[in-house]
């Protein structure tokens, strides 16, 4: 086991058990995220991805195995706030206003969001809502409150990201958009990085190694190397290069 | 104000004009009952002239009102919080709950006079009235929260009451205030009724008292009219407010998430029973625990043992026994009639809504208002129109169980959507048919839970009127049992008005469970 700044699941079994049949979400998942890297995880819908996600942030429990988020158990790693979190919804608290949106992780770590202005200021400037520090969230379009969704994730300068489809929601065009902002934004944080995602373009796009789940059970099936230099610009899209690599991607996804 | 005209143009505006100028044309000719019902501007001069009386009554009345509602808030919110952190506690505390959602409070404002001095006991029937409300309208806010933002607290490794802290107290606070509007009329119903039930010399309750035997409906229907005004202002403040938070606190998106499967019921046979019976013997504790704290002698503060031991063992106990069921003999039947009248007219009237729209929709208003009315303010003034008689207690009931009863029936109908309503039409089923096969199954499970809801209320309208008007049942024997002081039986009644009113709701809860689950229907809290 690694005990490194890194994100590492060891043989990790999950099964849900419901009153009626249980699900087997996970089985024997292996993953390793070496610091610093960008990794995709990608599969079909029910494969699982979510739960391995939520289990290395100790949202979920899990029945064998290990796990190790920047050296410590989930539980440890995200109390002394050393991750960050993005979900497929923004879930933003309605009543706050986008600068105390973004303050949230600090307040639950019990450190004082008053001294963090200058942070809060920045990553508001960062992800481009400059002018929009006091409106609610029930004022901002989709993408604006995904954008409010990743600054939050950032404000505790975490050594480990996790996102779970932050821009599932969007359409295409915003979505390569928001691709190359969290690209720059993840550069400059140099943290390790895990995007959970069902975009094949979006796995090539952004990461380093883009990791393959098949469903029932859930498990990795394959781990390919994205060779593509940073930072990516969006000409990528259209690089032959890159056509090749989301073929293969899809093939191993579609098990052929 | 584009608003302004479109009320003064609408069909509520209208009719009420005109029901304002009948009453005013009737009241001048005394028509009914020789004057009973005097017009709107006799009643206003009336006020006018009191005008002296009113300030120091009105003063007291709402002195307890607010003490009441807040102390009584603060507890049910607290209660809430406790309750939903720890679902054990709701369970525990069952039994404690429905006694107090389900008291007659003219029952109980004998024996917290008794007890209780000075304030104290229109305080504390007042916070009673409005502990339930509150209390379940928190729990609801509180569960019904947004588990994507919760994970998001999770996520930062924030435990159980940092989610409770940051997501849920401030989610909850719309339906906490739409809680606040309901109960507010409910306190100051408390306060009037704790001020007939003794002692003092301000307050409406006592002014309405005072005036009863004077003869002047003028004055009466004056006091109803400061009443109901009180009443629902304070419907009105909450309202606004909560109209002014709801928009920031709406979730942006749809939550999509399940709700984790609520398995926190005890997992071992015996630690349930356990459960069970401590939510049962709980109220009898307190009961028990609260004569013990306020340090009354027991000859005036009966235990739950002095009250068995009034009724069935001490020597004048046969002669207890024998009125407490002569006067159950005479309340219970003139109750379930009255209820199954009032029930009946709001079924019917409900599930034909969808013949007579208009109707409805001019009607809905004022059954509302009715809801925030302080009935026993009204009574008095039915009594001057309908006499001493049974048909007094029989209109009472009926009305304080039709009103609540429609407004829920036919906002449970309106949920059906119009899809579903107009499906059979579109297959060209009659009137009958779309009656039967939509309206009323959709009507069904409300017009259960309006049972359950409006029996306390029932036998709260027929013991107003048994002590103010009729001298027959429950609420006369206890009148009586103040005037001889009769402490066991003031006890007694308490109690046994009480534990029938939880009785009847349980009854009627596991008839409608065992009837819905037949017809595979929800049922409604
Ligand atoms: N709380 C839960 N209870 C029961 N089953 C669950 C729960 N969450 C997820 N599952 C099941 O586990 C499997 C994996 O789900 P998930 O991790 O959400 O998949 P993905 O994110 O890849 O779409 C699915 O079959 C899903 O139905
Ligand atoms: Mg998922």
């Amino acid at each position: 086991m690694h005990h490194d700044q890194g994100i590492h699941l060891r043989s990790v079994c999950k099964t849900y058990r419901g009153r009626g049949a249980d699900v087997e979400a996970l089985r024997d998942m292996n993953l390793d995220c070496a610091p610093g890297s960008f990794t995709a995880l990608i599969g079909p819908s029910g494969c699982g991805k979510s739960t391995a996600m939520r289990i290395a942030l100790g949202l979920e429990d899990y029945d064998t195995g290990e796990v190790r988020i920047a050296g410590h158990p989930p539980a440890a790693a995200t109390a002394s706030g050393v991750t960050g979190v993005a979900f497929q919804d923004a879930a933003l608290l309605p009543w706050r206003t986008v600068a105390r949106n973004i303050a949230l992780p600090l307040e639950v770590l019990g450190r004082d969001p008053a001294k963090h202005g200058h942070e809060i200021a920045k990553l508001i400037d960062l992800v481009g809502l400059k002018g929009y520090e006091t409106a609610l969230p029930g004022q901002l379009s989709g993408g604006m409150r995904q954008r409010v969704s990743i600054a939050r994730s950032l404000i505790t300068e975490p050594e480990v990201l996790f996102m779970d489809e932050p821009f599932g929601a969007l359409d295409q065009i915003r979505r390569r958009q928001m691709n190359v902002e969290l690209q720059r934004i993840w550069m400059e944080s140099g943290s390790t990085a895990l995007l959970v995602t069902h975009g094949i373009d979006e796995a090539a796009f952004l990461a380093d190694y883009v990791v393959v789940m098949h469903a029932n059970p859930g498990r990795v099936v394959e781990i390919i190397e994205v060779p593509f230099e940073r930072p990516r610009r969006n000409e990528l899209y259209s690089a032959p290069a890159f056509h090749a690599l989301c073929d293969r991607i899809a093939k191993v996804l579609h098990g052929e | 104000m584009a608003n302004r005209a479109g009320f003064l143009r609408s069909g509520t505006f209208r009719n009420l004009a005109i029901l304002i100028l009948v009453w005013e044309v009737v009241g001048r000719v005394d028509w009914i009952a020789g004057g009973a019902l005097p017009g709107l501007s006799e009643i206003l001069i009336r006020l006018w002239a009191d005008r002296g009386d009113y300030p120091g009554h009105v003063w007291a009345t709402v002195q307890a009102s607010v003490l009441g509602f807040v102390i009584g808030n603060l507890v049910a919110v607290g209660a809430g919080i406790l309750f939903v952190l720890f679902p054990t506690l709701l369970r525990l505390t069952r039994g404690f709950n429905i006694a107090v959602f389900a008291l007659p409070p003219i029952a109980i404002a004998p024996i917290l006079v008794l007890t209780l001095s000075g304030m104290a006991p229109r305080i504390t029937l007042a916070a009673l009235g409005v502990y339930f409300v509150t209390m379940s309208a928190t729990v609801v806010g509180l569960s019904q929260f947004d588990t994507r933002a919760a994970d998001v607290v999770r996520a930062y490794g924030g435990k159980d009451w940092m989610v409770m802290k940051l997501v849920r107290l401030r989610g909850a606070v719309p339906d906490i205030l739409s809680g606040l509007r309901i109960a507010a009329p409910n306190a100051v119903l408390g306060a009037i009724l704790a001020e007939f039930g003794g002692g003092g010399r301000w307050g409406l309750g006592t002014y309405l008292l005072g005036s009863l035997g004077r003869g002047d409906p003028a004055r009466l229907w004056g006091i109803g009219l400061v009443a109901t005004l009180i009443a629902g202002l304070s419907y009105l403040v909450f309202a606004v407010i909560s109209a002014r938070t709801l928009g920031s606190s709406r979730s942006v998106t749809l939550n999509t998430a399940i709700p984790d499967a609520d398995d926190g019921a005890e997992r071992s046979l015996p630690l349930r029973l356990a459960v069970i019976a401590g939510a049962a013997l709980l109220p009898f504790f307190l009961w028990w625990a609260f004569i013990k704290l306020t340090g009354v002698p027991d000859l005036i503060a009966k235990t739950p043992l002095g009250v068995l031991d009034y009724l069935f063992l001490s020597d004048t106990s046969h002669i207890a026994r024998a009125k407490l069921l002569a006067a159950l003999a005479e309340t219970l039947p003139i109750t379930a009639i009255g209820m199954l009248a009032g029930l009946g007219f709001a079924f019917l009237l409900a599930i034909s809504a969808r013949m007579f729209p208009g109707f409805i929709k001019t009607f809905m208003p004022i059954a509302l208002v009715t809801q925030t009315m302080p009935l026993v303010a009204l009574t008095p003034l039915l009594v001057l129109i309908l006499g001493r008689g049974t048909s007094v207690t029989l209109w009472i009931t009926i009305s304080v169980t039709f009103f609540p009863a429609f407004v829920l029936l036919v906002q449970g109908i309106q949920r059906v959507p119009q899809s579903v309503l107009d499906l059979p039409r579109a297959y060209g089923a009659s009137a009958w048919t779309e009656l039967r096969m939509v309206s009323i199954p959709a009507a069904l499970p409300y017009l259960f839970a309006a049972t359950r809801l409006t029996v306390p209320r029932a036998l709260l309208g027929v013991m107003i009127a048994e002590w103010l008007a009729t001298g027959t049942g429950l609420g006369n024997l206890l009148n009586q049992s103040r005037g001889y002081l009769d402490y066991g039986m003031i006890w007694t009644v308490a109690a046994v008005s009480v534990c029938l009113s939880v009785a009847f709701y349980y009854a009627i809860l596991l008839i409608e469970r065992r009837t819905l689950t037949r017809l595979g229907m929800q049922w409604v809290e």
